[in-house]
């Protein structure tokens, strides 16, 4: 079937809406993330700033604007330091890392207020494709959706992973950021189908009627994972990024949540996966000659699994005969094939 | 008599030895090395996986068992590895996938099926055996299927996708030349020994019994596991 032909104008006209859709949708969100949050003790891995979507970075952090880095380990919280970092593609900073002794591990990193300046109407997408309802909201209610912005905007990241079985707790140490996640229990001890409580800080106060998105990816299967992109709005042209994504997701699916009076939303867990938690919060700054919007921005990630898999099968088990160590199976193997082969002379 | 019994106990412990030198468990640094490592760490993690695939090496060693001629070994296993690379680059490219613990459980059937035909099962009761080369080609495809879930329970980020399942498929391939080496070997060495046909049932009865075992242990994953 044959597609009427398109005009060059409208052709411009497309083009010209992609690549504003590019610039308008292609903020930045940024995560700690890691290809699984189950370890071994002495296990090397990578912990990597994914800023972009949670399935894909797009640009480094560079030190200077990391305020902190820190990883707690059995109650020590240790600083890390600059050089300790590494830049993978100029996509993605990662920190080669390698685990100690069993526990539950916390890392965060937060980093220093920007600016952003966004015509009006850019503003409002951002907004609206960020999940920032309360102040489209709120602007939608002024009538200010036609005055443009000027945003100081920071970023306060943590992730929670676990080093062989042992629970530990510094997974609810408060690293001090202006605003972060705190789960209200280990997250290493819910399982897929649980749910788990999770407070929001401000200032180190609960953050009460706050929206929080939950989503995660599958940790099962790969293109699953990656239907749950999301994308962000910080305008490219006045941030470091120098993102060429077209992708045009909304970064509101998952679950759509609001603090309590106690700054406390319950994530559903319902399946195996990778959980990432965020939110935005955004004030009007009148007292302010340069700025309009203030947002600071808090991410937490950490892994769920199934009970029966937490100690049978877990995510660092993707060996074929899950749950039967090796030296069991070639012991068992050469055992079985002795005796066989006693009876089996015998009878020849 | 103690230097045939010596050379018996060598031929037992050689046959594992792919299983002992390569059997360490595939762990989650391979899901770090694939984020991290590039097309090379596909092929990695590829090796390491047909290396530590129990019931892959089980069934390639059940084919080479029935083989006589190196001729035959390579016509067998290059239709096993056609096989498997269909599915493998197939399903995994289009996304197809399926519960792991049902793929296993027929890839540990075509362990058993090895060994009942093996020790000569279809002649037993008196059912003409099906055509080997084309159940090895259907097995192939099992295998691959299963080899391709494997590879999608990884998360291989964007971008690539063709090249990552092609570099994973490479692996296996050299995992299973690096399998295939000691296993020829050690059955080729055996067969030039007078206690060789004991050792061939005894191989061949621990496939069925290995066969049962694996499929068992899959179903109990299937409805108990997850």
């Amino acid at each position: 079937m044959s597609t009427p032909s398109k005009t060059p104008k409208s052709q411009i006209l497309k083009s010209l809406a992609l690549v504003l859709a590019v610039v308008l949708l292609s903020s930045h969100d940024l995560y700690l993330k890691m290809g699984t949050y189950f370890l071994q003790p002495n296990q090397e891995a990578r912990i990597s700033l994914y800023n972009g979507t949670f399935e894909r970075s797009e640009n480094i952090i560079t030190r200077d604007r990391m305020l902190d880095a820190s990883i707690v380990i059995g109650g020590d919280r240790r600083a890390i330091q600059a050089d300790q970092w590494q830049d993978q593609d100029s996509t993605i900073t990662q920190l080669p890392f390698k685990a100690e002794g069993e526990g539950t591990y916390l890392v965060g990193v937060s980093t220093q207020a920007k600016n952003i300046e966004l015509a009006a109407n850019e503003f409002n997408d951002y907004l609206e494709h960020d999940g920032v309802s309360d102040m489209l909201e709120q602007r939608t209610q002024a009538g200010l959706l036609d005055q443009d912005a000027v945003e100081s905007y920071q970023k306060h990241v943590k992730a929670i992973f676990q080093v062989g079985d042992a629970k530990t707790e510094d997974w609810k140490t408060v690293l001090d950021y202006p605003i972060e996640f705190v789960p209200q229990e280990n997250p290493y001890e819910k399982y897929s189908g649980e749910n788990l409580a999770i407070q929001l800080l401000l200032e180190g106060e609960p953050l009460a009627n706050q929206l929080v998105y939950a989503d995660f990816i599958q940790t099962a299967h790969s293109h699953e994972g990656q239907e749950h992109s999301h994308e962000h709005g910080e305008s490219t042209h006045t941030h470091d990024d120098e993102s060429g994504s077209e992708e045009t997701h909304t970064h509101t699916s998952g679950q759509k949540l609001r603090t309590n009076n106690q700054g406390i939303v319950t994530v559903d867990l319902p399946e195996d996966g990778i959980y990432y938690i965020r939110t935005i919060h955004m004030v009007t700054t009148p007292e302010s000659e340069e700025l309009t919007h203030q947002s600071k921005w808090a991410t937490l990630t950490f892994e769920v699994t199934h009970k029966h898999g937490a100690d049978t099968h877990t995510h660092d088990d993707h060996d074929h005969e899950e749950g039967i160590p090796t030296w069991v199976f070639v012991l068992g193997s050469a055992i079985l094939i002795g005796l066989f082969y006693l009876i089996f002379r015998k009878k020849d | 008599m103690t230097r045939i019994k010596l050379t018996q106990g060598l031929f037992v412990f050689l046959f594992f030895i792919p299983l002992v030198g390569f059997g360490h468990d595939v762990t989650s640094a391979d899901q770090e090395l694939l984020r991290n490592g590039g097309l090379w760490a596909y092929v990695q993690v590829g090796a390491t996986h047909m290396l530590t695939g129990y019931d892959h090496l089980l069934f390639l060693a059940g084919v080479i068992f029935y083989l006589n001629s190196f001729r035959d070994i390579v016509k067998f296993i290059t239709v096993f590895t056609i096989g498997h690379c269909i599915t493998l680059i197939g399903a995994t490219y289009a996304g197809v996938t399926a519960n792991e613990h049902l793929v296993d459980a027929v890839i540990a059937l075509s362990v058993f099926y090895k060994g009942f035909e093996n020790l000569g099962g279809f002649e037993k009761l008196k059912v003409k055996s099906p055509n080997l080369l084309l159940m090895v080609g259907l097995f192939g495809l099992i295998h691959g299927f299963g080899l391709s879930t494997r590879l999608q329970s990884f998360e291989m980020g964007d971008g690539q996708m063709l090249a990552k399942i092609l570099c994973f498929n490479l692996g296996v391939e050299i995992g299973q030349i690096l399998a295939l080496i000691p296993i020829v070997l050690i059955i080729s060495i055996a067969k030039k020994y007078p206690r060789f046909p004991a050792f061939y049932k005894a191989v061949n009865s621990y496939l069925i019994l290995a066969g049962i075992g694996l499929f068992a242990y899959q179903l109990y994953g299937y409805f108990f596991g997850h």
